[in-house]
């Protein structure tokens, strides 16, 4: 078995296709690594002064707890990916900031309480006036889902059609060798003649991004790109396999190689954004003007609510209590809303996703965005850390609260909270966190279907082979 | 000649690699086209929808400062062959004295999810772009290099035939099975979008589309006369595929998508926008400085929160700014329903303000607009247009900026929307001053009759006809058409010195 890999190694390393895949490689990896060099360190310099920025706002707001409290902590900023060269996952679609909102008032005609704090998505594609030309980013991802797929066709499309055109094939298996010995053979050469330049590609593309000082990657990023290369190489055999399978079945290479490519075309080019255009069509999310209107709603019957239920003045304590739930109550009930809208866009979005894994390529996207942490699911993840910041950011409220004897504990009015000046140092801070552990979770089923995918074609290109004739 | 034609016409029509043409294209052409009705038909619907709505909204206002007169661009039907920036760019402007509109101030309605723009969007053309260029390159790798190898080539030439009509020969017969799925899933498509009620296609937009096919032929047989060079360079077939499909790879996936990258981006141009800033805001403050001297000379309240015109309604008045897109503008904005008896002596001097106000409103407005036009140009449009020249470096890109001209989906085609949206705010001003609507009282309020917004001139905006669309993409054809002819002459070149 070794010999015959050793065989379509050497074969190869001669070949044409060996080199122009090696420049092909190594340039689009270089123009990676260089582009990412360019742009990440503007990035996270933005990223930092926004960050900066928001937290200067909340100490200016000054120190006391029910301005905090009602005000909110300013605008919540994802952290920039230092993977982002592995995928860029859409990021330019996707809002890198989530924001709060607060009313100004929310008491009906006398106009004195103001409304609380509360998360507010962003509705609108951010960037929208872009005239520049559109193009696909040179990431990893195109490199890996797009060109190395392409050249895994171009190295196994005749490895069988074309030998038995030679005749070669015929007096290989009149050898004592087994058949499945001879695919596999010919299976690890073509892997290993690929995975060759594609390490070379790689390793000088993390050379390149790990010598420059603004750039740093941690441990965490290492692991992460080690499981990136694994995902790589996984894909790579399974259009070496698909390669092998159609190879196997069909007498004349250029009929092979016609076919890998349509295959390829419609699995790579085009099944992902016409799947997606199809799918976007049977759900309709809340739309933007349905979400004003639905807000103004709820603001009617919140300041109708307000005027009629609210306590005589003549029992002041009720009245304060009233007015404290009702300030509650009308950011939970907005924040809902705004969540609601939020999750129907995403369902719709997610749904598209998993239609899309029918190629292969999308799959592989996915999976780089998950572990790059990058895309759709890490905007997920980033979303929920602010849901958690802004659950404990009301807990702290509560408990500062809590910890003054002198306070009448009725958050949302002022005179009912505690006086108490508050250090803005002491108010949590938000910080985007990424978990390996939850993008593993999020990638699991776009890796399961991967290998399943590898393991078919392969034990299909093992039957053909074995049932045919020569 | 006809024989040799014949015979390789009938070579190639009778291949595996025709068949699976012609079923792959007609099958994503079709597959497509339903999707791109579709999309085209909720586009258009939200059209529709805004410009009621928009229409509705200024039907209710009572005073004329109130009323936003807003224009939606219509989406365009040939987006369905290449998109362009049809869906990209803003679709909605609001039609002001106060500020002339330009495409940065456009809003955007019809895309409720963001999340949705992730996926690439697809048009007939690009599906083209990729699928008919490999298979040029598919039917030309062993046109020569397989006959060299077969030995058929020698035998050809053995009879007395000039060389030149043997590869004219093979170039029209390939070009005939090309030319085949092309317009079958051409043809198609076109039926798809006459059954279907929403999209009317004028004779003119037949033409486009006949624009759109020649390009596409010009670009098919670019790739086809590449693969041939290929072929009569290498003579060996398996050599001639490998370099096919890497050619193809780089020219179609890699450079596109790479180059923008690659060149250097022109110097951040923050100097230049910071000092065009500087200068609107000047003419803003002057228009200011104006605006109180005038309030202090005349004792009308004016319209700041200082002052003391109170009916019953709401008023605001206020700058708005934002540096990025060079915005700047004032806003001042009343909509009483009635005053008190004792305001009545103060309603001459009222309208005599307003009627200062809107004069000195669109003066401000167009001076900025002589600064904000060229600096917009230079720090937004020069730049794209620089990484457009170099996309059309590659035949792709030629094919691709040559058929969004025809639909008019470039951004020359956008812009044009811009331009009538201008054309249309002067349109609307002239009205305004004609009829005395900045010194009536309906300007601010609505106590003695509603602002009447029947008179308005009406906002048509068609695309250009034929001629411009011709004109912006004849630039791009003849390219292609260039690189068809020196690549036949080398060919022919090559061919002629080649031994046998």
């Amino acid at each position: 078995m070794w010999h015959i890999a050793k065989r379509e190694l050497y074969d190869n390393l001669n070949s044409l296709r060996f080199a122009l895949t090696t420049v092909l490689l190594l340039a689009l990896m270089l123009t990676n690594a260089v582009v990412h060099l360019q742009k990440h360190p503007n990035r996270l310099q933005k990223y930092r002064a926004s960050v900066t920025k928001s937290l200067d706002g909340l100490k200016a707001r000054g120190d006391s707890l029910y301005d905090i409290a009602q005000q909110g902590p300013g605008l919540l900023y994802k952290k920039p990916s230092s993977l982002r060269f592995c995928a860029d996952g859409g990021e330019a679609f996707l809002s890198d900031v989530v924001g709060g909102a607060f009313l100004w008032s929310i008491s009906g005609s006398s106009g004195r309480l103001k409304g609380f704090w509360r998360l507010d998505y962003p509705v609108a594609t951010p960037n929208l006036i872009n005239i520049r030309p559109a193009v696909t980013k040179v990431d990893w991802g195109f490199i890996i889902g797009y060109i190395l797929s392409l050249i895994a066709l171009l190295f196994t499309f005749d490895s069988i059609s074309g030998e038995r055109e030679h005749g070669t094939l015929r007096l290989m298996l009149a050898n004592p060798i087994p058949r499945h010995t001879v695919l596999i053979g010919k299976f690890l050469g073509a892997l290993i003649s690929i995975i060759i330049p594609l390490s070379l590609a790689v390793l000088m593309n993390l050379l390149v991004i790990s010598m420059s000082s603004d750039v740093h990657l941690g441990v965490d990023a290492w692991g992460r790109l080690g499981i990136i290369f694994l995902i790589a190489i996984l894909y790579l055999c399974l259009f070496l396999a698909l390669g092998l399978l159609v190879s196997a079945r069909v007498q004349r290479r250029a009929v092979s190689l016609v076919i890998l490519l349509l295959a390829w075309v419609i699995f790579v080019v085009f099944m992902p954004s016409t799947l997606a255009a199809i799918v976007s069509g049977f759900s309709s999310p809340m739309s933007t003007d349905e979400l004003w209107k639905r807000r103004g709603q709820l603001y009617e019957a919140r300041f109708a609510r307000y005027d009629t239920h609210l306590p005589r003045e003549s029992e002041p304590s009720k009245r304060m209590q009233f007015e404290g739930e009702h300030v509650i109550q009308e950011a939970q009930e907005q924040e809902r809303l705004s969540h609601e809208q939020l999750a129907q866009k995403t369902a719709q979005a997610q749904f598209a996703r998993t239609i899309t894994r029918i190629s292969p390529v999308a799959i592989v996207q996915h999976l780089l965005e998950s572990f790059a942490g990058t895309g759709f699911n890490r905007h997920l993840q980033f979303i929920e850390n602010t849901q958690r910041y802004a659950r404990q950011f009301r807990e702290f409220v509560a408990d500062t609260d809590r910890a003054d004897p002198e306070s009448l504990h009725i958050i949302g009015v002022r005179e009912g909270m505690s006086q108490k000046p508050v250090s803005p140092d002491a108010v949590p801070k938000f910080e985007d966190t990424l978990s390996l552990s939850k993008d593993f979770n999020a990638a699991a089923v776009d890796l399961l279907l991967l290998t399943l995918f590898v393991i078919v074609l392969l034990s299909g290109a093992y039957l053909a082979f074995v049932r045919v004739e020569v | 000649m006809m024989t040799l034609i014949r015979r390789e016409l009938l070579d190639n029509l009778m291949t595996f690699r025709f068949a699976a043409a012609t079923f792959i294209t007609l099958l994503l052409v079709v597959a497509n086209t339903f999707v791109l009705i579709i999309d085209y038909e909720r586009r258009l619907a939200s059209h529709n929808d805004a410009v009621k709505m928009h229409q509705r909204q200024l039907q209710e206002k009572i005073t004329y400062s109130a009323g936003e007169v807003r224009v939606d661009r219509p989406p365009n039907p040939l987006s369905i062959f290449n998109v362009g920036f049809d869906k990209r760019l803003g679709n909605e402007i609001e039609v002001s004295h106060k500020l002339v509109p330009s495409l940065w101030d456009a809003g955007m309605h019809g895309s409720d999810n963001p999340f949705m723009d992730m996926f690439a969007s697809m048009d007939i053309v690009f599906i083209f772009e990729v699928i008919l260029s490999l298979f040029a390159l598919i039917f030309a790798y062993n046109a020569f290099a397989g006959e060299y190898e077969s030995g058929t080539l020698r035998l050809v030439l053995t009879h007395p035939i000039g060389r030149g009509k043997i590869l004219v020969a093979k170039y029209m017969s390939a070009m005939l099975c090309l030319i085949v799925p092309l317009l079958i899933s051409l043809l198609l498509a076109i039926i798809l979008l006459t059954t279907s009620t929403s999209i009317s296609l004028n004779s003119d937009d037949f033409l486009r589309i006949g624009g759109i096919i020649l390009t596409s032929v010009a670009y098919l047989s670019v790739f086809y006369l590449i693969g041939l060079l290929i072929s009569a360079a290498t003579r060996r077939t398996s050599t001639a595929l490998m370099l096919s499909m890497f050619v193809w790879g780089f020219l179609v996936l890699v450079y596109p998508n790479m180059i923008l990258t690659v060149i250097p981006r022109p110097a951040s141009p923050d100097a230049l926008r910071t000092s065009a800033f500087n200068r609107i805001e000047n003419i803003w403050e002057t228009f200011d400085r104006e605006r109180k001297h005038y309030l202090s000379t005349d004792d009308f309240p004016g319209e700041d929160w200082g002052y003391e015109l109170r009916g019953i309604g709401w008023r605001g008045a206020n700058f708005r700014d934002y540096a990025p897109i060079l915005l700047y503008t004032y806003r001042s904005v009343m909509h009483f329903e009635g005053f008190g008896e004792k305001d009545e002596p103060k309603m001459p001097h009222a309208q005599k303000h307003f009627g200062f106000l809107g004069a000195q409103t669109i003066d401000a407005a167009d001076r900025t607009w002589l600064i904000r036009k060229p600096a917009l140009e230079e720090i937004f449009i020069q730049p794209a247009d620089t990484e457009r020249i170099y996309l059309k470096l590659s035949p792709v890109g030629l094919y691709d900026a040559a058929t969004q001209a025809w639909a008019g989906t470039d951004l020359l085609g956008i812009r044009d929307f811009f331009d009538a949206a201008r054309q249309y705010r002067q349109s609307v001003i002239n009205y305004f001053y004609d009829s005395k609507v900045f010194e009536s009282r309906q300007w601010f309020s609505g106590d003695k009759g509603a602002a009447d917004w029947s008179g308005l001139p009406q906002f048509s905006f068609q695309r250009d006809n034929i001629d411009t669309n011709a004109k912006r993409a004849i630039p791009d054809v003849c390219l292609l058409l260039m690189i068809n002819v020196v690549l036949f002459i080398v060919i022919f070149l090559i061919f002629v010195k080649s031994e046998v």
